[in-house]
């Protein structure tokens, strides 16, 4: 589905992914740990065209696209969702109207019929419902005035709605008590967990792949996936820490 | 008709251009169709203005009268207005019902037109105005509350050219209540000159509203609202955006008199730039002379935010869609006050009818 090759990147000419090499194939789940400054969100960022960073080298091909050659929202409609660390607030705007346009976008970018208002109103619910998320909220401004945990809920239920192909979700598990960690563990779950979907999870922390479980956990750093190993590989890094697998790696 | 003009050396009209107005005045409103149906919203009274003349035709006018009436006026433009106007008048205790609508069409030229809104003690009115069309549309309009009285006032600046002047004079008494909102969505200049006086004890005012400005449109609102009364409560929320190389101007002024203790005023004035060839103009002024009170004010101008256009992009928005979602979301704030969901979803549409 998603196969990253010795990609190299920098912002404002301070390199910052230096030959990453990564492949998704659907029906996997994969984790990208590492410690602060690895490059981690810039790989998320990249991968879904936020302004601001420079490729220098490397390919990103997506279900046989070019991806780097796609704008941010024909990523999105091409089936990539990511999932925010600091999901951003819009006064005045109600989050149902947020997510209908942004499904409607899609699927006439798609070349599919719209959704009827009726129609994605239940869409939402249900998807709402299945992350506790109160339905007073759909109606409310996105993420205006929403507790950490009711951001990343927001989050799930938005992943819900957009049914994407590939979920990179950047440190959705920071700022979660554990109710909110469950309910986002479980929408992974229950969403992307498909033979035809796959998810990236970047994080720091063991916690939330206790909820997640990865097929596959790989250690970011300086740039580049240092080592890829199963979900044990993830306990290893919570026992003995970053700077012993780093040595290990270097 | 040779008037007299202000000039942009004036401190109250320094970011006005008023120079197209002498050549509009020139000419006579063109003989064509119109449109009018598409502008009405309720069910309740309504009054057509065609080139400033009343058309009883096209009009339900319900308890407004329209008649010879005299508002004097030192204002540069409110003093230009006709001798014949319409004027709302409700009993004491009165609700006047349903919303009146007043539609404003102009073929070209120039159209000047007094009106009078008195509300008595306890009376309730709420009162739209529509101005569309194009050539130089001139009003003065002053607004009587009574005591405990209570006026809903939404004007759209809908023309797609030419200029719309609205002078506005209000006096409240004791409780009573003003809130007007003004939506600039229309093609033509504007410029709003609002005077508000709280003369009564715990009289509440909230103004404000949208400019939208883009080509090499200008939008300018003049507030100044004065607290004389004890107690009063003043808000003033305006919202302006500018696009391409148009200037949006929001001055407003808080006065507190000297015996007017225990006022609570505030105002929130900010700007949006799209374009760095645009320009926002803000002036907030506070004056005041009594020692016990409370004003707060707000003023900035910026650019959109990356991060929430980032946002709205990831979930496969476009670029031009999202911005049009992000100066709604900007200028959502200026309309807040609009209570009645069908004035909200009338004034909300024509934003974002503007922004597409």
């Amino acid at each position: 589905m998603l196969t990253i090759e010795n990609l190299h990147a920098e912002i404002e000419g301070k390199p910052i992914l230096t030959g990453l090499n990564l492949r998704i194939r659907a029906g996997e789940i994969h984790a990208i740990m590492g410690p602060n400054g690895a490059g981690k969100s810039t790989l998320a960022n990249i991968l879904t065209g936020r302004p601001g960073y420079d490729v220098t080298s490397g390919s990103v091909q997506f279900q046989d696209q070019d991806l780097l050659a796609l704008s941010a929202h024909e990523r999105a409609t091409a089936g990539i969702f990511l999932g925010f660390q600091y999901p951003v607030e819009i006064p005045g705007i109600s989050n149902l109207h947020f997510l209908r346009t942004a499904l409607n976008a899609q699927k006439v970018a798609r070349g599919e019929r719209e959704l009827s208002g009726a129609a994605f109103i239940k869409l939402a619910r249900e998807q709402a419902d299945a992350l506790s998320f109160d339905q007073e909220m759909l109606k409310r401004s996105v993420n205006v005035g929403f507790s950490g945990g009711e951001k990343k809920r927001n989050e799930m239920v938005q992943m819900g709605i957009l049914a994407p192909a590939l979920a990179i979700l950047d440190e959705t598990d920071s700022g979660l008590d554990i109710d909110a960690l469950r309910a986002v563990g479980d929408g992974i779950n229950r969403i992307q967990r498909a033979p035809n979907k796959a998810a990236l999870l970047i994080t720091h922390y063991q916690r939330l792949l206790d909820y997640v479980v990865p097929d596959f956990v790989h250690v970011l750093a300086d740039g580049r996936i240092v080592r890829s190993g199963g979900a044990e590989l993830a306990l290893e890094l919570e026992r003995e820490g970053y700077s012993a697998i780093l040595e290990e790696a270097a | 008709m040779i008037v007299a003009l202000p000039s942009p050396r004036e401190e109250a009209w320094r970011w006005s251009d008023l120079s197209a107005l002498p050549a509009l005045i020139a000419t006579t409103p063109r003989q064509e169709p119109y449109e009018v149906t598409p502008y009405w919203i309720g069910r309740g009274p309504r009054l057509t203005f065609l080139n400033g003349a009343y058309l009883p035709l096209l009009s339900m006018p319900g308890s407004v009268t329209v008649g010879p009436m005299t508002i004097e006026s030192d204002h540069a433009l409110g003093r230009l207005v006709g001798r014949i106007g319409w004027t709302h008048e409700v009993a004491a205790g009165a609700n006047a019902g349903e919303t009146i609508e007043i539609l404003n069409v102009a073929t070209g030229g120039g159209n000047h037109l007094p009106a009078r809104i008195v509300l008595a003690g306890g009376a309730q009115a709420s009162i739209v105005e529509t101005l569309v069309g194009d050539g130089w549309s001139n009003r003065l309009t002053e607004i009587v509350l009574g005591e405990g009285a209570s006026l809903q006032r939404n004007v759209r600046m809908m023309q797609i050219g030419g200029f719309t002047s609205l002078r506005e004079v209000a006096t409240l008494a004791r409780n009573s209540r003003l809130v007007s909102t003004f939506l600039g969505v229309g093609a033509a200049d504007t410029r709003i000159d609002a005077a508000v006086t709280l003369a009564g004890d715990d009289a509440f005012a909230d103004i404000g509203g949208v400019l939208l400005a883009r080509g090499h449109q200008r939008q300018e609102a003049a507030m100044v609202v004065r607290h004389v009364g004890v107690r009063s409560v003043s808000r003033q929320t305006w919202r302006a955006v500018a696009e391409d190389h148009a200037i949006a101007s929001l001055a407003a002024r808080v006065e507190i008199a000297k015996n007017a203790q225990q006022t609570d005023a505030a105002q929130s004035l900010r700007g949006l730039l799209m374009a760095r060839t645009a320009a926002i103009n803000l002036k907030p002024e506070l004056e005041i002379f009594a020692d016990d009170v409370k004003a707060a004010h707000g003023a900035t101008v910026g650019a959109l935010d990356p991060d929430a256009l980032f946002y709205l992009v990831s979930r496969g928005i476009s670029e031009t869609q999202a911005r049009g979602l992000l100066t709604q979301s900007f200028a959502a704030a200026g309309l807040e006050r609009i209570k009645h969901p069908i004035l909200k979803e009338r004034f909300g549409q024509a934003t974002s009818a503007w922004l597409e």
